[in-house]
């Protein structure tokens, strides 16, 4: 007995009591730590509203994508995208008609077969995101300041940011930035739009939507370009329709935000124009990397560091002047150089294995005029409709950067490859070894008790 | 009869305490990888953060036990 009472010393107390309150710190800290945009509660300390970023993400005077503005001209989205029409210009409508057929056999006998991922009930609530629907100019319901009889809200280009920024996040935006339209950013914009009608920038200061164009006043040249996240968790079933439902309800979410903006901008009293399907208007990873909210990639899609390539991009432009924002460099288009690992596990092999991005584009599909990683659009989209049966998104989920927000290790990791890119090649190996980016079950899914959207994030709304 | 005893009293040179804080430190990071990677629903990353987490609490314990009485 004497001896037991020896053991625990007074020391030998204080040591593990340390070693006790240690643990539980730990513990406790298990939920997401600081995110790394501060979109935690608090005021914003930029006057802005920029988020306050990690330490290792810089912001910089020309984007980490090298850019020829002498050479992009503006795209014309309905003939060269392989979305829609686009794809019949490059494999002929015969091979367009067979695709579908040959998808819709697929979806029809997966579901008969019950295939995990292509149930019925995958299938169900895939369809079942419904949006408020896209227009160019908005709804136009909200109450001008006209209509209330007082003048317009008048305010710095950063209170303009500011206010814009906390009615996105509100809104459900992940990360809101801005940009201004100049000669050379104006070659993002389309010129023409996904249904055929040209974009056409005018003096007239009133935006106007006609049978053949979308015509933009020239004083609308701020661009307000934000994030909607999508599921991490759901993606690593791809390439199932399950995964890509996530797509498809950011997609419909973001519908829903645009709708919300072009009516609280309206309601400041000021016009605030957008996409008119998905995707129309402008080449949104472009515009996000010159307003800063991420860096181009081997995916050729953006990947920003808070949330990796999990986001889809969505961009509106605006006659209220705000404060924009400078591309960054997180080291992002540099560990690219090394990962690999998306065009690895592209089963249609269609993303680009070259060491260095390159001026030489893959196809009609690609904008000249910048140093990329191209990718072959044409085999994607192929694959998506031959095998997959819908949107595929194994680049997503494979990414280093997609990961969620809880253990610290992924921020340490996202410095160290911010700042040694020497460490670049030790890190994919890691992921590797580690697990990460490997698909799961998708019955499993039915049964997880996930937070709202499915999005792991410490985002205010999850952190029920 | 007295009897003469002299008592050696070693204090712990600083950068042993030093390695301790690091020892425990890295602990302390491997331990929240480990749980936070099973509420991630990582369970391949989780497995070895607590693995390597185990490892070094045993030998971290291994050497205490070892030093204790030096």
């Amino acid at each position: 007995m004497e001896g037991n009472k020896k053991r625990l010393s007074r020391r030998d107390f204080f040591r593990l009591a340390g070693i006790g309150i240690g643990s539980a710190a730990v513990v406790s800290a298990a939920k997401p730590m600081a995110n790394p945009s501060d979109f935690k509660g608090g005021t914003f300390s930029d006057p802005a509203g920029r988020p306050n970023r990690p330490w290792w993400v810089k912001t910089v005077d020309e984007p980490t994508t090298e850019i020829d503005w002498d050479v992009m001209e503006r795209y014309n989205e309905r003939t060269g995208t392989v979305r829609g029409p686009g794809m019949a210009g490059y494999v002929g409508d015969d091979e367009v008609d067979r695709l579908s057929d040959v998808a819709k056999q697929n979806e029809k006998q997966r579901m008969l077969d019950d295939v995990d991922g292509y149930t019925l009930k995958d299938q169900a609530l895939k369809s079942s995101h419904v949006g408020v629907g896209r227009s160019f100019l908005g709804p136009q319901k909200a109450k001008t300041p006209e209509d209330r009889g007082v003048p317009k809200w008048e305010g710095s280009p950063e209170e303009a940011a500011r206010i814009i920024r906390a009615a996105m996040r509100h809104m459900g935006a992940s990360s809101v930035g801005f940009m201004e339209l100049d000669d050379n950013t104006r070659k993002l914009v389309y010129g023409v739009d996904p249904d055929g009608k040209d974009v056409i920038f005018t003096d007239d200061p009133i935006a106007e939507e006609t049978e053949d164009a979308r015509m933009v006043p020239n004083a609308a040249k701020y661009v307000i370009v934000y994030t909607v996240q999508m599921s991490t968790e759901t993606m690593r079933r791809a390439p199932t329709p399950l995964a890509s439902q996530t797509t498809t309800l950011a997609y419909k979410r973001g519908e829903t935000i645009q709708a919300s903006l072009q009516e609280f901008l309206r309601g400041l009293g000021y016009q605030c124009l957008a996409e008119s399907s998905t995707n129309a208007l402008g080449i949104a990873p472009a515009m996000a990397v010159m307003a800063g909210l991420g860096e181009m990639s081997r995916l050729n899609r953006l990947i920003t560091p808070e949330f990796g390539p999990m986001v889809r991009v969505f961009k509106a432009f605006t006659d209220l002047p705000v404060a924009v924002d400078k591309p960054i460099d997180a080291g992002i288009m540099e560990f690219c150089k090394r990962c690999k690992k998306c065009a690895e596990a592209c089963p249609s092999e269609s993303l680009s294995f070259e060491d260095e991005p390159t001026w030489e584009t893959r196809g009609g599909w690609n904008n000249p005029g910048h140093k990329a990683y191209f990718e072959d659009a044409v085999t994607c989209r192929a694959f998506w409709r031959e095998q997959a049966g819908t949107n595929c998104g194994i680049c997503f989920a494979v990414c280093p950067f997609t990961k969620k927000d809880k253990a610290w290790v992924h921020e340490w990791v996202k410095a160290g490859a911010s700042t040694a890119p020497v460490l670049d090649s030790f890190f994919r190996s890691m992921d590797d070894a580690f697990g990460y980016g490997t698909q799961a079950n998708s019955e499993e899914w039915w049964s997880l008790d996930l937070p709202e959207y499915g999005i792991d994030s410490n985002q205010p709304v999850m952190e029920a | 009869m007295s009897e003469k005893y002299t008592i050696e009293v070693k204090k712990r040179p600083w950068y042993e305490w030093l390695l301790w804080a690091l020892w425990l430190l890295v602990s302390l990071f491997t331990l929240q990888n480990a749980v936070a990677s099973g509420t991630e629903l990582e369970p391949r990353a989780a497995t070895i953060f607590w693995i390597v987490f185990v490892i070094l609490v045993l030998g971290g314990g291994i050497v205490w036990y070892i030093r204790r009485d030096n």
